[in-house]
């Protein structure tokens, strides 16, 4: 496709543009969606876009490109032209950043097997099938294959080629109407796939949550399992880009080098990690994309940053450009020392959430906000698990960080429906969490 | 693009499938965005496709291609059945679609101010007039981000039963976000979105600096006089923007037959509503709740859902009974009924899955003064920010955003985040008032994997419930 962003790319700077980012795609997607023990409707899809930025002294649009003839190329930019030439400038605009760069290949991003693969079903039967052996009488959830091409070329010297696939299975396993659990995988190369642990766990959630009881409301110390802080940690991903911060939308505003959590908590972004979902070579600048540190050891280091933002703010971009809105790729919460059963003994009296869902917030500058737990749910009791249900966690972001007592020493890879950017979490344990529940 | 949809069709049929349809969508539009009074650039919105969805063997299969060639469309409709047939051997029992009477049909929404017609500089005073009035309104507002957009969506349906509706809906929204922060203090009221389906003229109508106004001064209000809400049983008004969340959550998406059916059960969640619950009691006899796509200018308007099925108004409760699932053509054979249309795919790569379109609690016959003149203590809900409700839909918590104490009759001053977290039967069964007036609030309605975000309304008239513990912070 390099052939069309460089025609896109002549054709826009003759027409006098500044900055000029040619981002193409090509994709091809499979998923089978289950439920009941059976695939209700399996899908493929494959798209070949080009995503464009332009810059016309500091005016910027973007968009995208589908139909990629030399026609349509030329019959966009000059209808792009025209729109902006009339357009208010963006002043906080700052440029893209400068190029080439050189990149190294990321490991265990791409498997030709996971490309050549004919058929998943029978993943999706072993994940079936080892909830059922766990007692589960209803099994659902969903299995995707990626196989994704990224050519991007830029006005600023940038030309680089990025190709991955992915594999990947979300399993939710019921009992009765009231008792359910949840397990997921995630990895860039087929060898690694474990379609068996994600059935196994949600079957063995559901087999422990069986009979439960009215949950109890008021503060508690919570186990949240990597599945249910992933979700908490994706939110807060986002909290994380400088143009979240701007818009209102991040309880990290005015916090920068302040203490925003537990001196045990340190979490980052990392671009180039391997065998992630989420990793890519370069940012749509076409900077390699890197580890970057963002709470270290408490405190606020940093917002996710492009080139222009990072400019704006008199430092250096974190790649992680998103051209007008900068992005996470990985987040990672570093693990602790503790033993998933170290952890459980620190407990006497509190509650273990395997998982949650919708994650709303009363203030996204407060951080205020609430989350329902879903499936398993545990009052923890002198190392015995008790299952509840009807609970919420109605809380702050901000106090649940500083309220981290403990993390695990293993580090999970979440990424599903809820967890829309990937999370790398231990379990974590959190004092004082606070507790709701229905009052009428 | 009516042959290449057509040739989807046929080729599917001649490979052996026993139904087959496709779906072209073409989307055409402009975004812009606003943030702190810099205009954050322009998008051009310009993507069209082509889906087409199988039954093999009972097993189905969908595959989509934004390549609009033969070859291309002739690859997808291969795999899509391939799919279906692999599918169909991982199935207990294999699907069935209802019948249904099809149409031909062409139905557009017209535009008054078209706004293709209408400059980008045009659309951006439109914010800047927010951007204006807000920081005019005398509140201390350092955070504000505006968002408008519009969209033609064009869609082309055919399936192998009889099938044609070409359908042309423009459709217009306005967002904002605004923090007012104020002695120390600060309130939010995010993501507040005003959207029609229909021309520019809609949203100049509807004023939504207006409306971004009274939310910063209500905000400042809310700051400079809120206080605690009452504890203990008190009476509670819902606003028709409040019951509009409470419809949409407890009693739309319960009422999805997918979802009952334990279709959505790894996604959007179940439902405590069982196929055996129709005609139980669910609510009180003031309680109507109805789902409606026809709506002329609605924000979830259509006149035929995804799989062709002719839209029509749904009773979901009736006089406090549950009377109807929202239904396609898949979960209406399994009820033995025929669909009534829930059908809907937000784009072209996307499959018809059950939806929601304008939810609505139906007017009663109470004034708003006579709602609250026999209340001795309780609140008025206006508006809300946090909400959520469990997966079976029936735990559920919104928080007031503006909101006031209501004392003998009146409507006194603010109160601060009065929260309402209650179960669903408790909540219906709790009215035993609503009002004459309805109003819809636009919102976007998640569901579906790969998430689909489909544009609907909600709303109704208000609501008094009684003797509900409400809770504060």
């Amino acid at each position: 496709m390099f052939d069309v962003n460089e025609f896109i790319l002549k054709k826009a700077k003759e027409l006098g543009f500044g900055d000029v980012v040619v981002l193409g795609y090509e994709m091809d997607r499979r998923q089978v969606r289950f439920a009941n023990n059976e695939i209700t409707v399996a899908k493929n899809w494959h798209e070949r876009k080009v995503e464009l930025f332009v810059e016309l002294e500091k005016r910027i649009a973007g968009t995208s490109i589908t139909e990629l003839s030399e026609e349509n190329i030329k019959r966009t930019l000059k209808a792009l032209l025209s729109t902006l030439k009339n357009m208010a400038p963006k002043e906080d605009y700052y440029g893209i950043a400068e190029g080439p760069f050189e990149y190294r290949d990321i490991p265990e991003t791409f498997d030709k097997a996971i490309v050549e693969l004919d058929e998943p079903n029978e993943y999706v039967e072993t994940a079936i099938n080892a909830a059922l052996e766990e007692g589960a009488k209803r099994v659902a959830g969903v299995l995707y294959t990626d196989h994704n091409r990224i050519y991007l070329t830029t006005s600023n010297g940038v030309e680089a080629f990025d190709e991955g696939t992915g594999i990947e299975i979300s399993v939710r396993a019921f009992i009765g109407d009231l008792e359910s659990g949840h397990g997921t995988n995630s990895v860039r190369i087929l060898k690694k796939f474990d379609p068996e642990s994600a059935g196994r766990k949600a079957g063995e959630i559901a087999k422990m949550a069986q009979n439960p009881e009215q949950g109890p409301e008021g503060k508690f110390d919570v186990i949240f399992d990597p599945l249910a802080f992933a979700n908490l940690l994706s939110y807060m991903s986002f909290m994380t880009s400088a143009y979240a911060a701007e818009a209102g939308f991040s309880f990290l505003v005015g916090k920068l080098g302040q203490k925003v959590a537990n001196e045990n908590v340190t979490i980052k972004d990392v671009g180039n990690m391997p065998n992630a979902y989420g990793t890519r070579k370069f940012d749509d600048e076409g900077v390699p994309t890197r580890e970057t540190t963002i709470i270290e050891n408490g405190t606020f280091k940093t917002f996710l940053l492009n080139t222009s933002l990072a400019k704006k703010y008199g430092t250096e971009t974190t790649a992680n450009a998103g051209l007008v809105m900068p992005h996470a790729w990985n987040i990672l919460l570093e693990p602790g020392d503790y033993t998933k059963e170290e952890l459980f003994s620190e407990v006497k009296k509190g509650i273990y959430i395997t998982n949650v869902w919708y994650t709303r917030f009363q203030n996204y500058v407060a951080g205020d906000f609430s989350t329902i737990p879903r499936d398993g749910i545990f009052l923890v009791e002198n190392g015995e698990l008790k299952p509840i249900r009807n609970i919420r966690v109605s809380d702050n972001f901000q106090r649940i960080l500083e309220n981290i007592a403990a993390l695990g020493k293993d580090i999970h890879h979440i990424h599903w429906w809820e967890v829309r950017n990937p999370v790398f979490t231990p379990y974590v344990l959190v004092k004082d969490v606070g507790i709701t529940r229905a009052t009428k | 693009m009516h042959e290449l949809a057509e040739f989807a069709v046929e080729k599917a049929l001649e490979l052996g499938a026993s139904y087959a349809e496709a779906r072209f969508e073409e989307k055409n539009g402009t975004s812009l965005a606003m943030k702190n009074g810099n205009p954050e650039g322009l998008e051009v919105i310009s993507d069209r496709g082509i889906g087409v969805r199988v039954l093999v063997d009972g097993g189905m299969g969908f595959a989509s291609t934004n390549v609009l060639t033969k070859e291309s469309v002739a690859e997808a409709v291969k795999k899509a059945l391939k799919l279906a047939k692999a599918a169909a051997k991982v199935r207990n029992e294999p699907i069935r679609f209802s019948d249904e009477d099809f149409h031909e049909v062409y139905y557009e929404v017209k535009m008054r101010k078209d706004f293709r017609d209408v400059s980008v500089e045009e659309k951006l005073e439109l914010l800047k007039k927010v951007e204006e009035d807000v920081l005019e309104a005398g509140a201390q507002t350092p955070m504000r981000f505006l968002r408008y957009s519009d969209q033609i969506w064009h869609k082309i349906f055919m399936n192998s039963e009889g099938a044609l509706v070409e359908s042309v809906i423009p459709r217009v929204s306005m967002m904002y976000n605004l923090v007012v922060f104020e002695n120390g203090q600060m309130e939010q009221a995010p993501f507040v979105q005003r959207a029609f389906s229909g021309g520019l003229e809609l949203i100049e109508k509807d004023e939504p600096w207006k409306w971004a106004v009274k939310d910063v001064l209500a905000l400042q209000r809310l700051i400079r006089e809120g206080r605690k809400p009452p504890e203990g049983k008190v009476d509670v008004v819902i606003s028709p923007e409040v019951a509009g969340i409470a419809v949409h959550e407890s009693v739309g998406h319960p009422y999805e037959a997918d979802r009952i059916f334990g279709r959505e059960a790894a996604q959007a969640g179940e439902s405590f509503v069982k196929p055996e619950m129709l005609g139980e009691r669910i609510g009180s006899e003031v309680v109507t709740v109805i789902e409606d796509p026809t709506i002329p200018n609605s924000w979830g308007f259509y006149l035929y859902d995804d799989e062709g099925v002719k839209a029509r108004p749904r009773y979901l409760i009736k006089d406090g009974i549950i009377t109807e699932f929202l239904t396609n053509r898949e979960y209406a054979a399994k009820l033995g009924q025929r669909s009534n249309a829930s059908a809907r795919a937000i784009n072209y790569n996307r499959e018809p899955i059950v939806r929601m379109a304008n939810t609505y609690l139906a007017p009663g016959d109470y004034s708003f003064e006579e709602l609250i003149e026999d209340i001795k203590l309780g609140v008025y809900m206006v508006s809300f920010n946090e909400w959520n409700i469990d997966d079976r839909r029936y735990q559920q918590r919104y928080i007031g955003r503006e909101a006031y104490l209501i004392e003998n009759g009146e409507i006194k001053h603010p109160v601060r985040r009065p929260i309402l977290e209650i179960t669903t039967k408790a909540l219906w069964s709790s009215v035993d008032a609503v009002g004459k007036e309805i109003e819809f609030y636009p919102g976007t309605c998640g569901k579906g994997e790969p998430g689909q975000g489909v544009p609907v309304w909600m709303g109704g008239a208000p609501a008094r419930l009684r003797g509900i513990p409400l809770r504060r912070p």
